[in-house]
């Protein structure tokens, strides 16, 4: 059965500085009864508050049982998935050895 | 939750602990062994240390962790408790409440505490030897204390142990974790990170800005500590760090346990969180068991140490703090902390429904619909019994109030000299929460009396016959509506000649005069009174009693005293038992409505026209052979009929609509000068009143019986106290003000007042009766 | 039956004279309401009054002064309701159709409380400037110098403006009231 999907892309910061408009953005998606698909090839900017916001969406979704994807992870992005070894929860494919 | 409220959390959370840490004190010096009882005054003060190190409170840290320290030892069975210990740990204890006192008042130590810190700190060094460092670092590093036992082996990493949680607005304060841990990368390898993800709420839930996420990290590196500290240099207010170094002890683990965030944690993940063991080691450990045939599985704990991957007694903290946390969180679903404030008004709203409610019964009446009359019935019961619930909610139990005097009774005793002991009755006795309040400053000075003036020198006791060590008593029980708190002792007894002197002495009394023993007792609550020849520090200036029997009656109660000469004393308090709403009985005078308090009503028996007759002119009613003292309401206040509203006889001849008067005067027939003349004579004034059926509600205070004579009997009414308020308080008779169902004001009655006042003429009538018989002879 | 309310109305923003500066607190400062004591008008500063109700429903409370008329209940308080001719040394009021209950605040030590006056009929909202108030008189007034706050001038006549805090100062208002003495108890102990 094709499900709808939703994409939403995050520009830029995933930052403390605009977690709260990044979170409405990822809320709404969430609950709009499709499958949702996260594109983080635009985050130049990744912080705490930003992971949080990863781990709370997933948290969000299970709840839902909203299929939920992260895809394209920029650098900022695996970089610090990877410092918290948090990789493999998040859809990070195959990564090569930590630096 | 901002810092405010968090610091406010603290501090009576703080009170709480310290309150546990005197209790358990109190009760070790009887059971010195109990392991139990150290166990919880080590918790008390451990956990006031970890909060109060979220907080940044060094001082109190710093303090609490060396008495920590000798606890520890006590713990471990290097030091015994004995007498001077808990003496020294009361006054620690003291001491650490000092310093919640200035933190709350936002205060900073003076000189006098600063004082009493280093005496007690050079006192309980004195316990742990030099082994103590000199300073203590907020960030406690556990492997430099040297006060465990000796350990068996380490355990086997030698890797750094970091383990990181940070206070939810440690990003807003502009840090970013994640940072600090990247700066750690560029002197070390971090070999292992578990990012604790637990507490992340749903995003729906979430609070974008707060932090949620601890660490823990197992790392290598060649720098020493500071250099790993000062990687969190800027968030050490904001967060709990423990950097534990490589071949750490076991024990230092065990604290780390103790010391995590209580989650309901597996305890696999314990482990693996405190760096005890690898994750690859854990999942060998969870492979073997569940390859284990033999059923049931052996439990993880239970796997490790057969493979000799963990230490026994690390496995056996891990499960102990599982089933702390799984205990602590059943706790508390069972409990939730109100705002006091909330509660009240809660209580307020309970009675505008009752009002309320009294107002549709009323309407239901009037119509006198079977369905409506139903209805409105059943409406009634569910209010009451609302009303009952939220009474309830704010009734304490007064055991825990008794309880403080363990203490009390304890120190005074030790002043005085004397080996006194407290026993406590009644403490699941419940009353109101602001009367519990309220009630300790009279108690206290209660005890103290008892134990300063009552209780007598060991020599003379024994001289007397009685045990070298007094009892003071304290009890609590529940009597017709009110809650009686007694303080006993089994002292010398009041002296009553002696009281009676200086009362004559004082002017208070006249040499003619003649008392009852209770009246003499009761001197004592005089302004100034003071029988104690030497004046003691404790309570001997005379200013207390008075105070005592003021502060009783602000709480609408009442205190009376009984004695006995050479045997003791007892003091007993009568409160009433709710403040705001009670249920009542309505009566009717002419056209005023009065409420007796219902649980003070004996019976209402139909007054018959001769016992009416014959009551006239004596005190006392002959009520089917019992005599009653009365009172009839009609005299007592002076009702008179139609009196007021007169009609104005104005140029529009304008007409006042009265409320209607549920009484007649039935004065028709008389001219106005004969009923002025009738009304004139207080003996017969009771004729202007139509020949209707008086009415006689008996009522019951302290033991005492009273009858009012009323003219109308109106029934059961659950009704909301309104205070007198400052224009009224000063009334006589009335204790307060109601609003009927139909909206009009209903005074009510004073009941303890007005028996006492009767019962108080007895005496001196039946002496005066006495004397002219004795005089006619 | 609870006593019907009117709430007072909020006084009507003013323009502001020219003259003058200030927002609208300024203007409540100098409005007053008007009301009679039989022949008399007196008027009391409208920030001290609640609201004004009808007369009735009036719970007499045994034992107190004269100028206690008694009690009514606003809406579940239990208010005290006074007479002012009493209090003014007169004879008591009498009811018609226009009399009301003005209920007030009175600042007492315990803080603000709400008390009720009966007033014979109450007339309307006046303005009166400061320049238009002049000092209580000496001597001559009719009623206690220390109840007057001054005396306002309006349209050729004098109002009396009242100090309700003075009028109905807790400390000289509030009852001790005794027993009335029972006759065969006269000569009993303590």
């Amino acid at each position: 059965m094709a499900q709808k999907t939703t994409t939403v892309v995050i520009e830029g910061e995933m930052t403390i500085a605009n977690v709260g408009l990044t979170r409405e953005q990822l809320l709404e998606a969430l609950g709009s009864g499709c499958s949702v698909e996260v594109d983080l090839s635009r985050v130049n900017e990744f912080d705490s508050a930003g992971l949080q916001l990863m781990i709370a969406a997933r948290r969000e979704a299970t709840l839902h049982e909203v299929p939920l994807h992260f895809f394209g992870h920029s650098s900022a992005v695996r970089n610090v998935l990877q410092l918290c070894a948090l990789s493999d929860q998040f859809d990070v494919a195959a990564v090569t050895a930590a630096t | 939750m901002n810092l405010d409220d968090a610091l406010q959390l603290f501090i009576i959370e703080a009170r709480e602990l310290l309150e546990e840490m005197e209790e358990a004190l109190l009760r070790v010096e009887q059971t010195p062994d109990d392991v139990e009882t150290i166990n919880a005054i080590f918790r008390a003060a451990h956990t006031i240390k970890g909060s109060a190190g979220l907080f940044g409170l060094d001082h109190i840290v710093a303090f609490t962790h060396i008495a920590e320290s000798v606890l520890v030892r006590v713990r471990n069975g290097e030091l015994k408790i004995d007498s001077p210990l808990v003496a020294t740990f009361l006054a620690v204890r003291d001491h650490i409440g000092s310093l919640i006192n200035l933190l709350e008042c936002g205060a900073e130590p003076d000189d006098k505490v600063r004082h009493v810190a280093q005496q007690l700190t050079e006192r309980l060094r004195a316990y742990v030897g030099n082994s103590l460092p000199a300073t203590i670092q907020t960030t406690a590093p556990p492997a430099v204390q040297a006060v465990e036992a000796p350990q068996e082996d380490g355990v086997g990493t030698d890797h750094w142990h970091l383990s990181l949680r940070f206070n939810a607005t440690v990003l807003q304060s502009g840090l970013d974790p994640l940072a600090m841990i990247g700066y750690l990368t560029s002197f070390g390898e971090i070999a292992q990170i578990v990012t604790l993800i637990e507490l992340v709420p749903p995003l729906s839930e979430l609070d974008p800005e707060a932090s949620y996420l601890g660490y823990e990290i197992r790392f290598r590196t060649d720098a020493d500590k500071a250099k790993i500290e000062s990687a969190f240099e800027f968030v050490r207010e904001d967060a709990q760090i423990s950097i534990l170094p490589p071949h750490s002890k076991i024990a230092d683990y065990l604290r780390l346990i103790d010391e995590m965030p209580d989650d309901d944690l597996k305890l696999g993940e314990i482990l693996v969180r405190c760096g005890t063991l690898t994750e690859s080691e854990l999942a060998a450990s969870l492979n073997r068991q569940a390859g284990n045939d033999t059923a049931p599985a052996p439990k993880i704990g239970e796997v490790l140490v057969d493979q000799k991957l963990v230490q026994p007694k690390v496995v056996e903290a891990a499960l102990d703090k599982q089933k702390q946390a799984k205990e602590r969180s059943g706790g508390e679903t069972g409990l939730i902390r109100v705002n006091a404030d909330k509660l009240d008004e809660h209580i307020n709203m309970i009675g505008e429904l009752i009002i309320a409610s009294a107002g549709v019964n009323l309407l239901a009446q009037q119509h006198g619909l079977p369905n409506l009359l139903e209805a409105a019935a059943r409406l009634s019961r569910l209010v009451e019994e609302v009303r009952d619930s939220a009474l309830t909610l704010r009734m304490v139990q007064i055991g825990a109030t008794f309880n403080r005097f363990n203490r009390v009774v304890r120190d005074v005793s030790a002043d005085l000299g004397k080996d006194i002991r407290l026993e406590i009755a009644g403490a699941e006795t419940e009353l109101d929460k602001t009367v519990v309040e309220k009630i300790g400053d009279p108690l206290t000075h209660l005890v103290r009396n008892s134990m300063d003036h009552g209780i007598e020198h060991a020599e003379l006791r024994v001289a007397r016959g009685k045990p070298a060590y007094g009892t003071v008593r304290l009890n609590a029980y529940h009597d017709s509506g009110s809650i009686v708190i007694e303080v006993s002792d089994d002292g010398g007894g009041l002296n009553r000649e002696r009281i009676l002197a200086k009362a004559r002495e004082r002017g208070l009394v006249k040499n003619d005069q003649h008392l009852s023993d209770q009246d003499i007792y009761n001197l004592i609550f005089e302004a100034g009174f003071s029988t104690a020849d030497q004046v003691s520090n404790l309570s001997g200036r005379g200013v207390g009693m008075d105070v005592v029997r003021k502060n009783i009656t602000a709480l609408r109660g009442a205190v009376e005293i009984e004695s006995n000469e050479g045997y003791g004393t007892t003091t007993r308090i009568r409160l009433p038992l709710t403040l705001a709403i009670i249920d009542g009985f309505l009566v009717g005078v002419s056209r005023a409505t009065y409420v007796v308090p219902l649980d003070m009503v004996v019976e209402c028996v139909e007054l018959t026209a001769d016992e009416s007759e014959a009551a006239h002119g004596s005190d006392y009613l002959n009520l089917r052979g019992e005599v009653l003292p009365y009172i009839r309401l009609r005299q007592l206040f002076n009702v008179q009929d139609g009196d007021s509203d007169v009609l104005a006889e104005s140029e529009d001849d304008d007409e006042l609509a009265l409320p209607a008067s549920a009484a007649s005067s039935g004065t028709a027939l008389l001219t106005a000068e004969g009923a002025a003349a009738l009304a004139a004579d207080p003996e017969l004034a009771f004729l202007l009143h139509p020949v209707k059926r008086e009415n006689v509600v008996v009522v019951q205070y302290a033991g005492h019986r009273a009858g009012l004579v009323v003219d109308r009997l109106m029934g059961e009414f659950q009704t909301v106290i309104r205070p007198l308020g400052t224009v009224f308080g000063g009334l006589d008779g009335i204790s307060g003000f109601t609003i009927l169902g139909d909206g009009n004001v209903a005074m009510i009655l004073d009941i303890p007042g007005l028996v006492r006042r009767l019962a108080r003429h007895e005496p001196g009538r039946r002496a005066q009766l006495a004397a002219a018989a004795a005089v006619s002879d | 039956m609870v006593s019907a309310g009117m709430e007072l109305a909020k006084p009507p923003a003013r323009a502001l004279a020219p003259d003058r500066t200030g927002g609208a607190a300024e203007a409540n400062d100098l409005q007053y309401l008007t009301f009679q004591l039989g022949s008399e008008t007196f008027a009391i500063g409208i920030l001290a009054i609640r609201e004004i109700i009808e007369y009735g429903a009036l719970t007499e409370v045994p034992m107190t002064p004269p100028f206690v008329r008694g009690v009514i209940n606003l809406r579940g308080a239990v208010v005290p309701v006074f007479d002012l001719a009493v209090r003014f040394g007169r004879a008591p009021q009498k009811t018609s159709r226009r009399t009301c209950i003005v209920i007030v605040d009175v600042a007492a030590e315990s803080g603000v409380e709400e008390m009720g006056i009966v007033v014979d009929a109450v007339n309307e909202v006046i303005e009166i400037p400061p320049s238009e108030i002049e000092p209580p008189p000496e001597f001559g007034a009719r009623i206690r110098g220390d109840f007057i706050k001054g005396m306002g001038k309006v349209a050729g006549k004098f109002v009396v403006l009242l100090d309700v805090n003075r009028v109905l100062s807790v400390k000289e208002v509030a009852v001790v009231a005794a027993f009335e003495q029972q006759p065969d108890a006269a000569a009993s102990a303590l």
